[in-house]
């Protein structure tokens, strides 16, 4: 087995990096409806639709119903 | 608490992510600014997943639910003279060992061509179920893998449409019908399943769940009651379609025929690196001059590293939608469950997914 150390710093530049990339994601974000409207132009046809439920072991199917 | 954070790794796994880095660009680069990016997709691609599922949730209901229900209405009565689906379930077999049991779910993927794996398993001696999606049905038959050499045959269908039909409609399929157990969500076109049921297909019939969560007022709730009311009083199965027939196949695999072991073909659920942006984009229905250069239009279709089968692919809005949910759904899979992807290709890799050349998987299940 190999050993890694990490040093974990105060300001680290995870955070720096994290200024710099999410402030001109902020600015691109698109709103919902922007979204919905570009993923529909990007062409959102499936065959059918995918099943989620807050019963999380419903979403793997059923044995009678 | 320590500014050091120390763990182990072994010396295959050092290897392993040390490749990774490479192959994702960042030799050189800090393993921080790696790890980051790492993190930093993976969350971009969770909340997208959940926002992709909305605009589709969104799309089915506008263009397509009505056809759903007129469609249940007018195979109610076949429903109720025709086998369910948990007929097929092989563990109501005395001597049944899930150990023993295995099953190849057959996609229409690129993959299938470009490795000839239609080719190979005709020519195996695989003992398993073929579980095969409606698209490949036709090529599946005329490659050699008939229900004669392959006795557990199955194919599925889940998408509603009516230009499904085709995938039924060969005189192929009319002179193995007989022996393939078709296996039809309540609410597909009649005219598919008549033309399957007239090639001599046997139907069993399944609920595609969708609003079950909405209660005893949502569809699946209702027409589940409709199909009791005259026969079936204990139901039917109702399976998670994961939105497409290649994922449907798998969940029938083990949650109906009871497979342990599920092999997957031809499910890449993404284009290969080399394929145009035209067809891409004309397949996924996008409008040609969209503006590829847009951070927007890079979220939609990202390149994706397979490190499992060290090849990209390119995904659309749909793809995604697919794979992203077939993947979450191996992952949380029963652990009698164990998934081998074989496609040797497409974005189909991580947790509890086992990737293996196709031939491997037929030499370890040809007893």
């Amino acid at each position: 087995m190999i050993k890694a150390n990490f040093k974990i710093t105060k300001e680290s530049k995870l955070d720096e990096n994290k200024k710099v990339v999410e402030k001109p994601q902020e600015q691109e974000d698109l709103t919902q409806e922007e979204f919905e409207e570009f993923v529909s132009k990007s062409g959102a046809a499936g065959s059918f639709m995918i099943f989620r439920s807050n019963k999380k072991d419903s979403e793997l199917g059923l044995d009678e119903l | 608490m320590s500014d050091d954070l120390e763990f182990s790794i072994s010396e295959d796994t050092l290897e392993k992510i040390t490749t990774l880095k490479d192959q994702m660009g960042f030799t050189g680069k800090e393993w921080d600014e790696w790890f980051n990016a790492i993190v930093d997709s993976y969350s971009k691609s969770t909340k997208n997943q959940s926002k992709i599922e909305k605009v589709f949730e969104k799309n089915h209901y506008k263009s397509n639910y009505k056809n759903w229900v007129k469609y249940f209405s007018l195979n109610i009565n076949d429903i109720w003279n025709e086998s369910s689906a948990r007929d097929l379930d092989l563990s109501s077999n005395s001597n049944y060992d899930p150990a023993q049991h295995s099953a190849i779910v057959i996609g229409a993927g690129p993959s299938i061509k470009k490795k000839k794996h239609l080719e190979m398993l005709a020519e195996s001696n695989y003992q398993g179920n073929i579980v095969c999606t409606d698209r490949s049905l036709i090529p599946c038959l005329k490659a050699g893998i008939t229900p004669d050499k392959f006795p557990n045959f199955n194919v599925v269908t889940i998408d509603p449409l009516e230009l499904l039909k085709k995938f039924y409609d060969d005189e192929i399929v009319n002179k193995y019908g007989e022996k393939i157990n078709g296996v039809f969500s309540t609410v597909i076109s009649p005219v598919t399943v008549d033309i399957a049921r007239k090639a001599g297909i046997k139907i069993h019939w399944l609920h595609s769940l969708f609003d079950y969560d909405e209660g005893e007022k949502s569809f699946n709730q209702i027409s589940a009651l409709i199909v009791r009311a005259k026969s079936h009083i204990n139901g039917l199965p109702a399976i998670q379609t994961g939105g497409n027939v290649g994922t449907a196949a798998w969940f029938v695999s083990w949650q109906i025929l009871k497979c342990s072991t599920v092999g997957l073909i031809g499910i890449n659920h993404g284009w290969d690196e080399d394929d145009s942006w035209d067809e891409i984009l004309a397949h996924s229905n996008a409008p040609k001059d969209i503006d590829r250069t847009t951070s927007q239009f890079q979220t939609l279709y990202p390149k994706i590293y397979n490190p499992d089968f060290d090849c990209y692919c390119i995904q659309d809005p749909t793809y995604q939608y697919y794979s992203n949910a077939l993947k979450e759904f191996i992952s949380r899979s029963p652990e009698w469950v164990k998934t081998i992807n074989a496609t040797e290709g497409g974005c189909i890799f991580g947790k509890r997914i086992i990737s293996r050349p196709f031939k491997d998987f037929l030499n370890s299940h040809n007893n």
